[in-house]
């Protein structure tokens, strides 16, 4: 579509082929659910369709001229000026922590509250119990269903596999959850040491206290839930204290959110955000 | 609008010239101007939105108290399957091809599309597809003789859809009828990425398209991906039904699952085909009215082709209760919740295109903000759902049924009529009464979540799908009269929108070129536009030309 | 819009140079949507291999139509040679590659009907005799079909041809129609793997 002039443009030109080209199809096919002669008559309407079809674009299409109106669209200009976002605006400013624990210091508090909760573990083992093996093989009862069933004799006695596995159990879940207090620790500004220390591990010993019962009730009897709780604590307030002595790393956070976000605004390089939180 | 003229044809074609109504409706035939086949898919498909809600008024009267008896149980199977066959095909898939064919070419700069007969043809196929579809309430041949619509659900679950079972000539209806519309919307489809590939005006790079051409592309390659299994589908179970094929015959080892699995390769992508040009929609609307660039134009993109690409392999969530293999419900499972992702990004840029923003709240962006909402809460229920488990405990209740219409309606219908108080003014040269708008905005809000919020529930508390009546005292009673109170909010709503429309079209106040102050190629042109669509074909720079106009000291093309 | 006609001239000139012609994106998009359809009726004809419950088995009466194949696929050989001559402007060429392609495809559908008129009358297959019966008729049916329509279209240029309308300005429109030929093709291929090959 090309046009000749200024004044006129080429247009494809009306047509009512393709109309009834699709009453013919139609037709065509409501013959199926009504009769043949319907059909019938539907085919001869869309062969005719087909054919004035073909007829108009062949072998060009047929097009139509038409006048153009001279009445130009005029874009006005805008008065007003642009206006920009100012970064760092106060009011949209997100609540997120600005300083972060780095995960190494997770990973470190875990390592050393998981190393002092199985020095205790197993002094438990051997003040109750004569033997250091046996708080290690009651953990890896958790995930051995046939242990839970032994006797004292069995749990006291030295088992590599048990062995293996309850140390696997330890290092991952004293990994996890040290990890956890690196990141959750910054969310607790004003008492830190309390939460890692007491709250966080009664409320895990309280969760499993209430479900292990439940869960398995043979293994729940063999529990000393007061060393329990002590280990628990140990681990809490030295992987805590651990993570807590670590020097913390600013996020992008203190950045404001739209160069965050590469948000068309200006910014000013010389601003001091620091105080925005 | 142009509804009634679409019912006259026969006595348009013929053509007599002299009266000057019908050489006007004779233009409308002939015509093979993307804006005015547009503009009747939209009409035609308000006019089958006013059925199908009828319909569903129906269904909610029936439903309002327990043991009512409004319409007979074989009629209400009539109603459900029409409401849902006509609310998808003949509602939604022509309203949104109307959009694109009246705006895709108008926003890429183009004259018309690249096969602009083809277009008619679509068109007219749809209509008569639709035509053949309502004539079976006259020639149905039902059970007992008597004239009968289509009564086996919108998605024709075999092997009920066998002859055995279903008799007469109903479903056969269903089949050609909705395959007539498919092939429509596969012509339409081709041609709107033909003509987005080919006809773009000079300096629009595909990079540069507005969002809702993007969308327009996606949706038209899903159509052609996934239009043809139900067409084939539909092939096979008319051989079943005349030939004595055995495709979704059980009784000679032809499988019903089957049927199931390819309706749903269809009927999943189909849901995103209807929502995403509502995403456009929001694309071109959320920003204009927060007076900011849209957030994210690449990434809305990807997020679009990606829904787009995920979408078609998640279907068989639909058929969890089936009993697949935990292999196969594990996939579906995980590729559903996949669909989360994209869909997230999404509302995020859309959020943040409004942050910061000096936001206008007219009627168009009124309902832009609620389908935000509701889309999002429409999605979340979706996750639910893809939990198989949760699944097998609610599948056929109504809390699917509210799952899916706060898609269609709180995402789908809410954004039509934010883009019809949006265009309106374009198409027309008048502007829709505010005041009016707001009545349709807030009523339709109010009963909207009257009807949907509540059937969460009753589907909690188990009540089946489809289902023709209910016992009183089960804890069901005051919820569905609250869900029938709803759905006569919504249609005091809708009402205010047509009373609108026929007073804008009548005494409206002139829109002028551009009333909304936005900066896509259709508001560069008069209201209405002229058949060429632009005197001189646009040279853009960016994605927003007419920003680059209105600020020469600021603009788009700096940036991009 | 912005700038003045005649400066845009010379880079509209280059734009529209630089999109994609219409017609072959059409076709692409044609035969994109026709091969999901293709695509549902092998997947029916593979989900249904073997689970007929009465006979006649596929192995019984099915013996892969070799000829026939050569005829196909090599006619989408002729119609490249038909469509180059007809770039380069030798109506002559154009006219003998386009009438042999007529020819091997007319074979393709005369050795189609003769394998169907045996399984119909010697062997008893139809298309409600059992899976086998069902997805065969369709899928091949299907197939044919769209040769049929191909076939028609080849005829009909081959018309114009004869009546001497045909002229090097329609290259592009023979090209098209000849890439819709090649998908035809493309499809026997796929359906005789999954017929004769997996399917036997």
């Amino acid at each position: 579509m090309v046009e000749n002039s200024q004044n006129e443009v080429r247009l494809p030109a009306p047509s009512a082929a393709p109309m009834l080209f699709a009453l013919g199809i139609t037709l065509a096919f409501a013959g199926v659910v009504t009769s043949v002669s319907v059909s019938i008559v539907g085919i001869v309407i869309a062969i005719a369709g087909a054919v004035s079809w073909f007829s108009e674009v062949l072998p060009t299409e047929h097009e139509e001229m038409v006048t153009v109106t001279p009445e130009s669209v005029v874009v006005v200009q805008a008065k007003l000026p642009v206006a920009y976002l100012e970064v760092g605006e106060q009011l949209n400013r997100a609540v997120l922590p600005l300083e972060i624990f780095p995960y190494t210091a997770g990973i470190k508090g875990g390592i050393a509250g998981g190393v002092v909760m199985a020095v205790l573990a197993v002094v438990q083992g051997i003040i109750f119990h004569g033997s250091p093996w046996y708080t290690i093989n009651i953990l890896a009862a958790t995930a051995m269903p046939s242990l839970a069933q032994a006797t004292t004799a069995t749990l006291s006695a030295f088992n590599p596999e048990t062995l293996a596995i309850a140390l696997l159990i330890h290092a991952t879940a004293s990994l996890l959850v040290g990890l956890l207090y690196g990141v959750m620790l910054p969310m607790f500004p004003r008492y830190p040491a309390f939460f890692a220390a007491i709250v966080a591990p009664l409320l895990w010993t309280g969760l499993l206290w209430a479900t292990l019962d439940v869960i398995n009730p043979v293994l729940d009897l063999r529990i000393e839930w007061r060393w329990f709780i002590l280990c628990q604590i140990a681990f809490g307030a030295v992987a805590g204290y651990v993570v807590d002595r670590t020097e913390k790393v600013r996020t992008l956070q203190h950045l404001p959110f739209a160069v965050r976000t590469g948000i068309e605004a200006r910014y000013r390089a010389n601003d001091d955000q620091k105080g925005d939180a | 609008m142009a509804g009634s003229i679409e019912q006259r044809i026969p006595l348009g074609a013929e053509g007599a010239v002299s009266l000057p109504l019908l050489d006007r409706i004779h233009q409308w035939v002939v015509t093979v101007d993307h804006k005015r086949l547009g503009l009747m898919y939209i009409a035609g498909g308000l006019v089958f939105f006013i059925v199908a809600g009828l319909q569903a008024m129906t269904i909610r009267l029936q439903l309002a108290i327990p043991n009512a008896g409004i319409v007979p149980p074989d009629m209400f199977n009539r109603l459900m399957t029409m409401h849902g066959t006509t609310m998808v095909f003949l509602v939604g898939m022509p309203i949104l091809t109307g959009f694109f064919n009246y705006l895709v070419p108008l926003m890429i700069g183009a004259r018309d599309l690249a096969f602009p007969r083809l277009n008619a043809f679509g068109f007219w196929l749809w209509l008569f597809g639709a035509l053949l579809l309502y004539f079976s309430y006259i020639g149905g041949n039902g059970l007992y003789g008597a004239g009968s619509a289509p009564d086996v659900g919108w998605f024709a679950y075999a092997p009920l859809t066998e002859r055995a079972f279903s008799r007469g000539n109903s479903t056969d209806y269903w089949i050609l009828s909705i395959f007539l519309t498919s092939v429509g919307s596969t012509a339409t489809a081709l041609n709107l990425i033909t003509t987005t590939f080919t006809m773009r005006c000079e300096g629009m790079t595909l990079r540069k398209m507005p969002v809702l051409v993007w969308m327009s592309l996606v949706v038209s390659f899903m159509i052609l991906i996934v239009l043809p299994p139900l067409s084939a589908a539909q092939v096979m179970l008319l051989l079943d039904r005349f030939v004595g094929a055995h495709f979704f015959d059980t009784q000679a080892g032809g499988s019903a699952v089957l049927w199931q699995h390819f309706f749903w390769i269809f009927g999943h992508p189909e849901v995103y085909i209807l929502v995403i040009p509502a995403f456009g929609f929001a694309s071109e609307i959320i920003p204009v009215f927060s007076r900011k660039v849209i957030f994210g134009y690449e990434v809305m993109v990807a997020a679009t082709v990606a829904i787009g690409f995920i979408s078609m392999s998640v279907w068989a969530h639909h058929m969890f209760a089936v009993g697949m293999t935990p292999a196969g419900n594990a996939f579906f499972a995980t590729s559903t919740m996949l669909v989360g992702v994209p869909t997230g990004i999404k509302i995020f840029n859309w959020i943040g295109t409004m942050w910061g923003g000096k936001i206008r709240f007219k009627v168009p962006m009124l309902f832009s903000v609620a389908f935000l909402l509701q889309f999002l809460i429409a999605g979340l229920t979706g996750i639910m759902l893809a939990v198989a488990p949760f699944d097998w405990q609610l599948t056929d209740t109504y809390f699917v049924v509210a799952h899916f219409h706060y898609v269609l309606v709180g995402a789908i219908i809410f954004m039509i009529f934010a883009a019809v108080y949006y265009w309106f003014p374009k198409a027309t040269g008048k502007m829709l009464n505010e005041h009016l708008g707001k009545w349709h905005f807030w009523l339709f809000f109010i009963g909207f979540h009257l009807t949907f919020d509540t059937m969460h529930f009753a589907g909690l508390h188990g009540m089946p799908r489809r289902i023709y009546t209910y016992q009183p005292g089960r804890g069901l009673d005051t919820l569905n009269l609250i869900e029938t109170f709803g759905a006569l909010v919504q249609a005091a709503a809708v009402l205010c929108l047509f009373v609108n429309v026929v007073r804008s079209l009548r005494s409206g106040e002139e829109a002028g070129n551009d009333p909304w102050d936005a900066w896509t190629l259709e508001w560069a042109t008069t209201s209405p536009p002229p058949a060429y669509n632009f005197v001189e074909q646009p040279v853009v720079r960016s994605r927003r030309p007419l920003w680059d106009l209105k600020h020469p000291d600021d603009p788009d093309s700096k940036y991009e | 819009m912005a700038a003045a006609p005649a400066v845009a001239n010379q880079s509209q000139i280059e734009w529209k140079g630089s999109l994609p012609e219409k017609g072959r994106v059409g076709i692409l998009l044609l035969i994109l949507t026709e091969s999901s359809f293709f695509a549902i009726f092998v997947v029916a004809y593979l989900f249904y291999i073997g689970k007929s419950l009465n006979g006649p088995y596929p192995k019984d009466v099915l013996s892969p139509p070799i000829i026939n194949t050569i005829c196909l696929l090599s006619s989408s050989i002729t119609i490249v040679f038909a469509v180059r001559a007809l770039r380069v402007g030798s109506i002559g060429t154009f006219t003998l590659w386009w009438l042999v392609t007529l020819a091997l495809g007319l074979e393709f559908m005369i050795g189609t009907g003769l394998e169907w008129q045996e399984l119909i009358y010697h062997d008893g297959l139809t298309i409600s005799t059992n899976l086998f019966g069902t997805t065969f008729f369709s899928l091949v049916g299907l197939h044919a079909l769209h040769v049929t329509i191909g076939l028609i279209l080849i005829l009909f240029v081959s018309i114009l041809t004869l009546l001497g309308y045909m002229d090097r300005r329609y290259a592009e429109r023979t090209e098209i129609l000849s890439w819709y030929w090649h998908f035809v093709d493309a499809v026997w291929v796929v359906v005789f793997t999954t017929v004769y090959v997996i399917g036997r």
